[in-house]
């Protein structure tokens, strides 16, 4: 076993077996829990007032404090609360929560009892995609041993408190990302957002209090427990608590998932945690969030890795999955990727997202071939604008932004390409020529 | 409700709180443009047109409201545009559709609409109706700045009623919403997602559904069609009238296009009307009859043995002359007038005025399907005794309905919709007494189905009345009802729960939660009809129902939640205009000597007093004591409950008149035949099952040679020497609301489309007694209870003179049990004869296990299932044999 790759979810994340009961129970698995629900016999107020003093905040990409979100669950519903898992994990340039999942399915497990327990839930889902077949097996395995060993249930863990917990499979859709959309999906309803209000908190799965929390932010909740809200804080900025399990892609010398402290600069997760680019290539430009954020231009990579200061930079920390793109690429090229992606995902519920991510696409797809026109710019800043803000939940503004963003930092590039009908830079040249052939046959 | 003030574009409304944008916008006169927005749906939000600026009062720390310098309270404005359709008023709030920002969203989303649109408006059958068109000259460009490939998909039909170009969609889901919340029927569906959003039925198949077409009417633009009307007209080509439906008694408004002298289609209204866009699929597109061929179009005279085409004057001087030499030979006892619950009220007047003041019968009835005789009062008593009727608009805010009896989707398709919307959007529960399974009572709207054993009827009501009773008696009652509970009690006291499961098969635990339920609600219902009214205990269940309307508290001293669902479109005026033979007008019992006095003095005549019902004149007919029988508007051979006994009384009568638009079996056996006006081509006040009086106006010049009933009845009274002078419907309509009680003032009616509801000033007073159920069980010889009803395709003789609807309907089909198929050794589309007292019936055999084991359901009304030809029997239901033929034989045509 080499050195831990993270100071708290990554720790023991490659201890080999982890996945088994056993192997968890070994490393103190499932003792935060017993410590909660039987020892300490911690209220569910207390357990909420610990993670809001911990700061901790969503990981899924919204930012929310976690604490707060958990707070808003009416204390006088009569009706069930259910407790759901976002591991619909879809967002491009975002591995992370698979990695935690395949490796540490009971920390989840361990988690979902502990919030459940907070927000006084007796039913959980974990909602993976459709594509997370495979992690859906780990799951219920780990899920089965738990059961068998009394530690979700009726009676957990002997506590009294009941906590059924079961895992669905999605069926292929990057809106159900979206926790209502997730909600309609769970329900076996059409994948599609739902007007707020009412929120998920008051009216979320079967119109019951519900609240959905993505897999890293439920599986910080342990460690917040055990160790305390001011040991969670040791990480990481005021207002950005902890550390955050960053997915780095591109042509860096070691891409993959890496936890950080929250406050890192950009340029030292490039340079010093992966290890710098690869091939001698440079650094054009970083999408820290996500592919629906805006870019940052390489001028900007001094930029701390947190909550408040990627916004204070144009953009959004998101998700943390962190595109590097290399200098040899086409930001028309990149950006025609992105919509591309967005095109496929719209759901079709709002008029503005449906149709501005086919307008979008149907013009870089004619600019990224060579057949731009004059205008073609101003009319995509236009639908982007037209979309940003009207759309009916953040999809169709996660289209819009990296469009504006593009523009905004590499205009030059698609100029160029309206003017001379080619890519400024492109390591992809030939490929993309070979494409255009077939496209204009 | 409290009221809160918002400003819209600087004019400060007040509306109530819960109020929609959109719909407080109406109030300030501000034009908010929306596409899925429907005010009988649930806010979507999806669209976006209705996107625009909101602001609401800036708060201090002290969350008071932060006051500008020029006093009045600083407005934070939201950072986004938000959906006027979704958005709530909130007290001090303002909205801003013209600025900028908010103009620059809506041209956006407009702009977005189109980007896919094909823009074929000129072959689109929505064009110069379409509100994209509409929305697309008000807010769009006048140019495109999309330039690219447009996405496309096939056209397609989705079964015999909708065409779908999916290029036209805009996605507002408006049809798949109101296939599901208002119609219950969930047959329309979105195929992927995105751009390639596609409305389609499950797996392509043609839809399965009640064809009713309303998803063609909300849809905003051209993607939807109706394929009876593709290519026909353009909409400003089209005269447009909004008249009264003549299906059913829910008085649909339907709104005619008529180019030349064809109907052409027939939409709902719009923001008119009790249905407003609703239509159910006769209304939609039974208009066929109108323009058939067959339509009579000359009096038809029997010289010698065979009728032929006559004049007008001539049929009425031999009518005259034939009814003067059999009220002198016979007395006018002697004359039966049969029928007219499908005329206007104002018709329905003249027919009983003719018959009482001028022929001077007493045997007037408009129920011909009655079996047993039922006091003309009756419903009346059981609807509240004249109390301030119930609304379709206050029926979908009902926490417990209780439908008894019979099958919404085919006796009332609105009143149907309406409890499906309640049920879905509403919390409404709905608790539905039929044999059969039918739609209500589907697991899908969660409601409870007692399932009685055909017959049982009495038994099930008495029961629900005692298990009510034994909660303590209903708050709200008057003092007349809550004298009379404890003999009612008494007269209830073995009709338990228990008692009743035993003869109706309804599990008693079931019948006492109903019961709580019905109780317990603070706003319910009951809603009967012809399933009851023409049941063989007709008398004593109606009075049950009433029994249980006050034990309930669904009837109090100042409520009446008691519907009565009449078969024919005015069931309800032939009852207020005394088409029965113990009532004049306005339930004056005819008996009571005073109170007919101010009718004579009216009428200047003298005015019998009670005569003989439906089943009793065919009975007088059938061994020669009637002489005379006039039949208006009512195929009767198909309609009488005993068709032997009619086919006898027509051979024996010596004058049968009928009032008829087609050659029916009944014209064809009579010696005059009047051509009569359709609906849609004269005028008159209708009355829905709300007791709403309503205008149908004429969209059609009358047939060549057809009258209308009602000049029919004054050209018959002139030749009788009758001072009769009446121009128009409205002179008649005058001397209704002069003369006839609930009616009286009511001047307005006949004027307007959707006029107001009649009730007395004074109520008539309760009766409370029970007739106890006959404890028998059921008589379980090898027979199978038949059951009938009305169902959606086709309900009376009007629906088989199109081709839409026969069609529809597909063949008359004998409904089993699959047990029972099983243990007869039926199958499904097997040949099979039923055999009943009077006689037999070939049909074809069709399984369902929503027909209760041990019963056969036939549609009511279809041809070729002439059930009457069963013959009837006494006691409380008819058991018939059903078997299977080698080969099925020809029926009737």
């Amino acid at each position: 076993v080499s050195e831990p790759r993270g100071p708290l979810l990554f720790k023991d994340l490659d201890t080999p077996g982890l996945a088994t009961l056993a192997t968890y129970r070994a490393g103190g698995g499932y003792e935060t829990l017993k410590r909660v629900l039987v020892t300490a016999k911690k209220s569910a107020a207390e357990v909420i007032e610990i993670v809001k003093a911990s700061g901790l905040r969503g990981r899924g990409g919204a930012g929310f404090p976690a604490g707060l979100k958990w707070s808003f669950v009416p204390k006088d519903s009569p009706k069930p609360r259910y407790l759901v898992c976002n591991a619909d994990e879809s967002e491009p340039g975002t591995f992370k929560d698979r990695e935690l999942m395949e490796k540490n399915p009971h920390l989840l497990i361990e988690s979902m009892v502990l919030a459940g327990y907070a927000i006084g839930a007796h039913t959980g889902y974990i909602y993976l995609r459709g594509e997370f077949e495979y992690i859906q097996k780990i799951l219920d395995t780990a899920l089965a041993e738990t059961r068998a060993a009394g530690l979700i249930g009726k009676d957990v863990a002997g506590s009294g408190y009941e906590f059924q917990l079961w895992t669905h499979l999605g069926a292929g859709a990057y809106i159900c990302g979206e926790e209502t959309a997730l909600l309609s999906s769970l329900e076996g309803y059409r994948g599609q957002p739902r007007l707020k209000p009412p929120f998920p908190a008051v009216e979320g799965l079967y119109a019951c209090p519900t609240v959905v929390n993505n897999v890293e932010t439920l599986m910080n909740v342990p460690f917040i427990l055990r160790e305390g809200a001011q040991a969670y804080r040791q990480w990481g900025t005021e207002k950005s608590s902890g550390t955050k399990i960053v997915s780095v892609s591109g042509p860096v010398k070691k891409p993959g998932n890496y936890e950080i402290p929250l406050g890192l600069p950009l340029r030292k997760l490039i340079d010093d945690v992966c290890g710098g680019m690869r091939d001698g290539m440079k650094v054009k430009a970083v999408i820290p969030g996500g592919s629906s954020v805006p870019p940052l231009p390489a001028s900007l990579l001094d930029t701390p890795f947190d909550y408040e200061s990627m916004g204070a930079a144009g953009t959004m920390l998101g998700s943390a999955g962190c595109i590097v793109i290399d200098d040899q690429t086409c930001m028309v090229d990149a950006l025609w990727n992105l919509i591309r992606f967005y095109e496929h995902e719209s759901c079709g519920k709002c008029t503005p997202c449906r149709e501005g991510t086919y307008w979008m696409n149907e013009v870089l797809e004619r600019l990224e071939h060579g057949k731009g026109r004059p205008g073609d710019l101003e009319l995509l800043e236009s639908v982007a604008d037209n979309i940003l803000g009207k759309s009916f939940c953040a999809l169709g503004d996660a289209a819009a932004m990296p469009v504006q963003g593009f523009l905004k930092h590499f205009r030059p590039e698609f100029e160029h390409h309206v003017t001379h009908g080619r890519c400024m830079v492109n390591r992809r040249r030939a490929e993309i020529a070979a494409m255009s052939a077939v496209v204009t046959v | 409700m409290s009221l809160v003030r918002v400003t819209i574009n600087g004019r400060t409304v007040e509306v109530p709180a819960g109020t929609l944008i959109t719909d407080a916008a109406r109030v300030a006169e501000t034009h908010i443009p929306v596409f899925c927005s429907h005010t009988k749906l649930d806010p979507l939000g999806a669209c976006r047109i209705c996107v625009v600026e909101v602001g609401t009062p800036k708060l201090g720390p002290d969350r008071k409201p932060v006051m500008g310098a020029d006093g009045q309270p600083e407005i934070a404005w939201m950072p986004k545009v938000q959906t006027a359709c979704t958005t709530v008023v909130s007290e001090g709030m303002h909205v801003r559709t013209e600025t900028p920002v908010a103009t620059q969203a809506r041209q956006g989303v407009m702009e977005f609409l189109l980007v896919n649109h094909p823009l074929d408006c000129p072959v689109c059958d929505e064009g110069g109706e379409c509100q994209l068109q509409d929305l697309a000259f008000a807010y769009g460009l006048d140019y495109s700045r999309m330039a690219d490939a447009k996405r496309t998909f096939e056209s397609e039909d989705l079964g015999p009623i909708v065409k779908k170009e999916a290029n036209r969609c805009i996605v507002c889901m408006r049809c798949v919403r109101y296939c599901s919340e208002v119609m219950g029927e969930d047959a329309l569906t979105a195929h992927q997602r995105g751009v390639w959003t596609e409305i389609s039925s499950f797996n392509r198949q043609p839809l399965d559904c009640e064809q009713c077409g309303n998803c063609i009417e909300v849809c905003p633009v051209g993607a939807l069609t109706a394929l009876p009307y593709r290519f026909k007209a353009r909409p400003w080509d089209l005269r447009q009238h909004i008249t009264i439906c003549p299906y059913c008694s829910n008085g649909c408004s339907v709104r005619l296009g008529v180019r030349r002298e064809e109907i052409l289609r027939a939409r709902g209204t719009e923001f008119r009307g009790v249905n407003q866009e609703f239509l159910c699929v006769r209304g939609r597109f039974g208009y066929e009859f109108v323009g058939s061929a067959d339509r009579l179009s000359a009096p038809l005279l029997k010289l010698g043995e065979s009728l032929g085409p006559s004049t007008f004057d001539e049929s009425v001087t031999f009518v005259a002359a034939r009814l003067r030499e059999i009220v002198a030979l016979h007395g006018a006892g002697a004359v039966a007038f049969l029928g007219g619950d499908k005329l206007t009220l104002e018709e329905q007047y003249l027919e009983q005025k003719l018959a009482r003041a001028v022929i001077g019968t007493p045997h007037v009835d408009a129920r011909t399907r009655h079996t047993a005789p039922v006091a003309g009062d009756a419903i009346l008593r059981a609807t509240g005794g004249g109390r301030a009727a119930l609304t379709f608009d206050a029926l979908v805010g009902m926490r417990e309905v209780l439908v008894l009896g019979d099958d919404l989707q085919g006796e009332g398709p609105f009143a149907q919709a309406q409890l499906v919307r309640g049920a879905r959007q509403k919390g409404l529960h709905l608790t539905v007494a039929h044999p059969r399974r039918v739609k209500l009572a589907r697991e899908r709207f969660n409601g409870a189905h007692l399932a009685y054993r055909p017959g049982r009827e009495l038994a099930l009501v008495n029961a629900l009345t005692r298990a009510v009773l034994d909660l303590g008696d209903p708050a709200g009652a008057p003092p007349e009802v809550t004298s009379k509970l404890a003999s009612l009690k008494t007269a209830l006291a073995g009709a338990t729960a228990e008692a009743a499961e035993t003869v109706t098969g309804v599990r008693a635990d079931a019948i006492r939660a109903a019961a709580k339920r019905l109780r317990d609600a603070d706003r319910k219902a009951i809603l009967f009809g012809r399933a009851f009214t023409e049941h063989r205990e007709a008398a004593a269940l109606v009075q049950a129902i009433e029994n249980l309307g006050w034990a309930s508290g669904a009837l109090t001293s100042t409520t009446a939640s008691v519907m009565y669902i009449g078969p024919q479109s005015n069931s309800q005026g032939a009852l207020d205009m005394g088409l029965v033979p113990d009532r004049l007008p306005g339930y004056v019992p005819a008996a009571d000597a005073t109170a007919r006095a101010v009718f004579e003095r009216a009428w200047s005549a003298p005015v019998p007093g009670a005569g003989m019902t439906a089943p009793e004149v065919l009975a007088a007919a059938a061994s020669g004591k009637v002489r005379a029988l006039w039949i208006v508007g009512d195929d009767w051979l198909a309609s009488a409950p005993d068709r032997a006994l009619a086919e006898q009384a027509l051979a024996r009568a010596e004058l049968v008149i009928v009032n008829e638009m087609f050659p029916t079996e009944t014209a064809q056996r009579a010696h005059v035949v009047f051509p009569i006006t359709s609906f849609a081509e004269k005028e008159g006040v209708v009355v829905n099952c709300e007791r709403r009086l309503q205008k149908s106006i004429r969209a059609l010049p009358p047939r060549k040679g057809t009258r209308t009933d009602g000049d029919v009845f004054q050209a018959v009274a002139q030749a009788f020497g009758a001072s009769w002078a009446y121009r128009t419907s409205e002179d008649v309509f005058r001397e209704i609301a002069r003369l006839v009680p609930g009616y009286q003032g009511m001047l307005t009616a006949m004027m307007v489309p959707h006029g107001p509801q009649w009730s007395l000033p004074a109520p008539h007073p309760a009766v409370l007694t029970a007739t106890v159920a006959d404890p028998a069980p059921a008589n379980n010889g090898d027979g199978l209870w038949l059951l009938a009803g009305a169902t959606l395709f086709l309900q009376g003789s009007l629906s088989h003179r199109g081709a839409l609807l026969p069609r529809l309907a597909g063949e008359p089909r004998a409904w089993l049990h699959p047990d029972d198929g099983r243990r007869l050794g039926i199958a499904a589309g097997d040949a099979v004869e039923l055999t009943g007292p009077g006689g037999r019936l070939a049909l074809a055999a069709a399984l369902d296990d929503s027909v209760p084991a041990g019963s056969v359901f036939v549609p009511l009304g279809q041809r070729g299932a002439a059930l009457n030809r069963l013959g009837s029997a006494p006691g409380t239901g008819l058991q018939v044999q059903v078997r299977k033929t080698a080969v099925r034989e020809t029926v009737g045509a």
